[in-house]
């Protein structure tokens, strides 16, 4: 077992149900016993803090570190380290966040579900290849290339999730959704028809010349 | 997943260690917290669960308990973990339904000036455990076949001796040598210390040795080009002169050499009056000019810098001994040999290092900093010693190269999927546990891939990957620890191949079948690490005993504390 089985779901998982700090600690570049475990999983946590930042949790509360197992100071370190920051920012949603609790929570949970998702992972199991060999048509990415795709796409399934999210709670209008959710309307209009292609929504009703769109439940 | 209908039945027992743990955390308190987690319906404080009374208990509690789950709280699965569970496995529950928690190095050891905080500690880890193992499922370890022939890549001194090795053992080798005769350094090198052996007589006798050893084929001019498969079964692609050669091997050795650094650039280097030390060996083969009277060598030529800061270890000892070659050679000759530091490891080497100074080497250490300069028949030197600089006249001089990693290194590294270091040399699975081992399970490494290496250690290298190698061909099987990946939902697999990239191991394909293209998990080839599983999104991928659901399990009793 290596910190490259920490899946990026799971972690916002754990945060939705009140953990205050993470830290994952693998073994330095080059050392893996797994080879390259410890750099897809500082790549994947690397892609978690942006996500969980940008909904909104303090990025201090997810931390990637790394050691030997033979450098028992240099572990003793980190965890008081981390320990004294986690205590500095105190509980989860308690003021040290952008966002406060109970919001907090219902974040996590669509970061949670945006991690699960499709598109992102699929983006962080590419990032190597396309850093280092390039993409299908040999485009090889800067990292900050990369990481600018990362935030767009951070941005639109976390406003994707969010709808959703809205959505399994009752039939809404592009318009109700988009003051709901603070998201300016042409973009909701746009994902409403991805998800109504995508068959995962599909139109409920009309009224008042407004159509209103209902979730269409997914097995599993 | 787990069968819904089973009844849980969760044994703990909870280990003293003597006092190593009881002497600092509150075990009546951990007993009592245990035996109100859910599906416990018994637990027991050990003074020592490994011992036998310990191992009794436990095997006594699965039989009169009824226990379908163990959960061991003591010390570190990384030594006690394979007893415990065959102790499961020997009253007939699966080795598998077993979790062991460690309270001791990771509570009372680190917490012992705080009982109340590592007691508080110890809960927490048991609850995990306890919650880990409800869903527990039972494993079966993963048996393959090996076969029983192994392929070894390079032709040098350690290859031939591990060639040798492992087909008096009885097995059959494939020897693959680029080159068109077999002996790779060697055959340039002149005598070889500290015995003076002379190296063509030594190459001559491992040559007859192989090309009359029935289990052995060679391949000369022949290089390895495909390698796919695991341990036991590696399907290996030889490019000989006469064609591709498909072969089948077991084990694969790597000992493909490395090379003498060749100077270009440096202290004037033209190969003739300034060369390196595998050209004075050549030069010494064919009888020095007796005109050769004052012989400079410098040490740490292109090596111990910002580009290659290794030391090459065996240039110290190959300068020595050269050295003392030429006084032989012409008897009136001055050699003087310029250094940083003298490397000169082992009782023999430093015999010969004190041999050599009564023989009449001369000695002069040298900065970096203030570094010699080579000029037409001398070589100008700040003595440090005597605080001056010094004219050293100079019919020769030779430059003591480091070994480098040789240039197919890379290609091979990718061939085996083998990982080589920033130096360019291979990278054995740990420095001091595998240092003939790769990461990679059935492939092994000797002589100078690995580092730079005299022949003596060359040749216990080779004996010793030979050695190595020789376990599974003797078992015929390998076993592997089934904590692996597993598709779990086939049907959710859409046989993207993304984990198939990630994986280290190459212990993931894509296979047609009834169903379309899915990925398939070569059992014995994977390590568990899990990358795969995090990855993948369809959520299709999981590891045996390591589950989304049992890690999930774990955080949920972790949250509820």
């Amino acid at each position: 077992m290596c910190t490259g089985r920490v899946d990026p779901a799971m972690v916002a998982g754990a945060f939705k149900k009140g953990l205050d700090g993470l830290m994952v600690v693998g073994c330095y570049f080059g050392d893996c016993h797994y080879i390259t475990g410890n750099v897809q999983a500082k790549a994947k946590m690397d892609i978690t803090r942006r996500l969980l930042k940008h909904v909104g949790l303090n990025q201090d509360r997810l931390a990637f570190r790394q050691c030997s197992s033979g450098e028992a100071a240099v572990f003793v370190n980190l965890v008081s380290e981390f320990d004294q920051r986690i205590r500095e920012i105190g509980p989860i949603g308690g003021g040290g966040d952008p966002v406060e609790a109970p919001d907090i929570f219902r974040k996590m949970e669509t970061a949670e579900a945006v991690l699960a998702g499709e598109k992102i992972r699929w983006v962080i199991g590419k990032r190597t290849p396309f850093l280092e060999s390039g993409n299908m048509y040999g485009e090889v990415f800067t990292q900050h290339e990369f990481n600018r795709a990362i935030d767009m796409i951070i941005v639109e399934e976390t406003e994707v999730q969010e709808i959703l999210r809205e959505l399994r709670e009752g039939a809404r209008s592009v318009k109700g959704l988009a003051q709901a959710l603070t998201i300016p309307s042409e973009r909701v209009f746009k994902y409403i028809t991805a998800l109504k292609r995508k068959g995962m929504i599909k139109l409920d009703k009309v009224s008042d010349r407004t159509p209103y769109f209902q979730i269409i439940p997914q097995e599993g | 997943m787990p069968d819904q209908n089973e009844d849980i039945r969760i044994g703990v027992f909870i280990c003293h260690c003597g006092s190593n743990i009881a002497g600092y955390l509150d075990m009546e308190a951990l007993e009592e917290f245990a035996k109100k987690l859910p599906h416990v319906t018994f637990v027991q404080r050990n003074l020592y669960t490994c011992s036998e009374g310990g191992i009794n208990e436990i095997k006594k509690g699965i039989q009169e308990q009824d226990l379908n789950r163990v959960v061991v709280a003591s010390c570190t699965p990384r030594t006690h973990e394979p007893l415990f569970r065959s102790s499961c496995g020997e009253v007939g529950l699966n080795p598998y339904l077993f979790e062991m928690v460690n309270i001791r190095d990771q509570c009372s050891w680190v917490h012992m000036k705080d009982t109340e905080q590592g007691t508080a500690k110890a809960k927490d880890l048991i609850r995990m455990g306890v919650a880990k193992a409800a869903l527990l499922e039972p494993q079966e370890p993963i048996i393959s076949e090996v076969t029983t022939r192994a392929l070894v890549i390079g032709g040098g001194i350690a290859g031939m001796t591990a060639a040798l090795a492992i087909a008096r053992r009885g097995y059959e080798v494939v020897l693959v040598e680029r080159e068109a005769s077999l002996g790779g350094m060697l055959n340039a090198l002149n005598q070889v210390g500290p015995t003076m052996m002379e190296a063509s007589d030594l190459v001559q006798e491992k040559v007859k040795a192989i090309s009359e050893h029935s289990r052995i084929t060679v391949f000369t001019q022949a290089q390895v080009t495909e390698v796919q498969g695991f341990i036991g079964k590696y399907h290996a692609d030889i490019e000989t002169e006469s064609g591709v050669k498909k072969i089948d091997v077991g084990v694969v050795i790597v000992a493909t050499g490395g090379r003498a650094l060749v100077p270009e650039g440096l202290y004037g280097y033209d190969g003739k009056r300034v060369v390196n030390q595998l050209e004075l060996e050549s030069l010494l083969k064919g009888g020095l000019r007796p005109d050769v009277q004052n012989v400079v060598m410098i040490q740490c030529v292109g090596s111990r810098n910002k580009e290659r800061p290794y030391c090459s270890r065996i240039c110290c000892q190959t300068a020595v001994k050269n050295a003392m070659l030429v006084r032989e050679q012409n008897p009136e000759a001055r050699v003087c040999i310029l250094y940083r530091d003298m490397q000169m490891y082992g009782v023999e080497n430093e015999e010969m290092f004190r041999d050599s100074k009564k023989k009449g080497v001369r000695y002069i250490n040298y900065t970096p900093e203030e570094p010699p300069r080579v000029e037409d028949g001398k070589v100008q030197v700040y003595h440090a010693l005597l605080g001056r600089h010094m004219d050293l006249p100079a019919d020769l001089v030779v430059l003591s190269t480091p070994l480098v990693s040789h240039e197919d290194a890379e290609t091979t590294s990718q061939l085996l999927r083998v990982p080589i270091d920033e130096n360019g040399f291979f990278l054995e699975g740990h420095v001091k546990l595998k240092p003939l081992d790769f990461a990679t399970d059935g492939v092994f490494l000797c002589g100078s891939a690995r580092f730079p290496s005299n022949i003596r250690e060359a040749v216990a290298q080779g004996l010793g990957a030979a050695s190595r190698a020789s376990i599974p061909l003797s078992k015929g099987s390998v076993e592997v620890e089934p904590i692996i990946s597993v598709l779990a939902d086939e049907d959710a697999c859409r046989g993207c191949g993304l984990c198939v990239a990630l994986c280290p191991y190459g212990a993931l394909e894509i296979q047609q079948t009834e169903k379309g293209r899915k990925v398939h998990v070569i059992d014995v080839a994977c390590k568990g690490c899990g990358v795969c599983a995090a990855t993948c999104y369809q959520h299709a991928l999981s590891i045996n005993s390591f589950t989304d659901q049992q890690i999930g399990a774990q955080v949920d009793a972790f949250l509820a504390g």
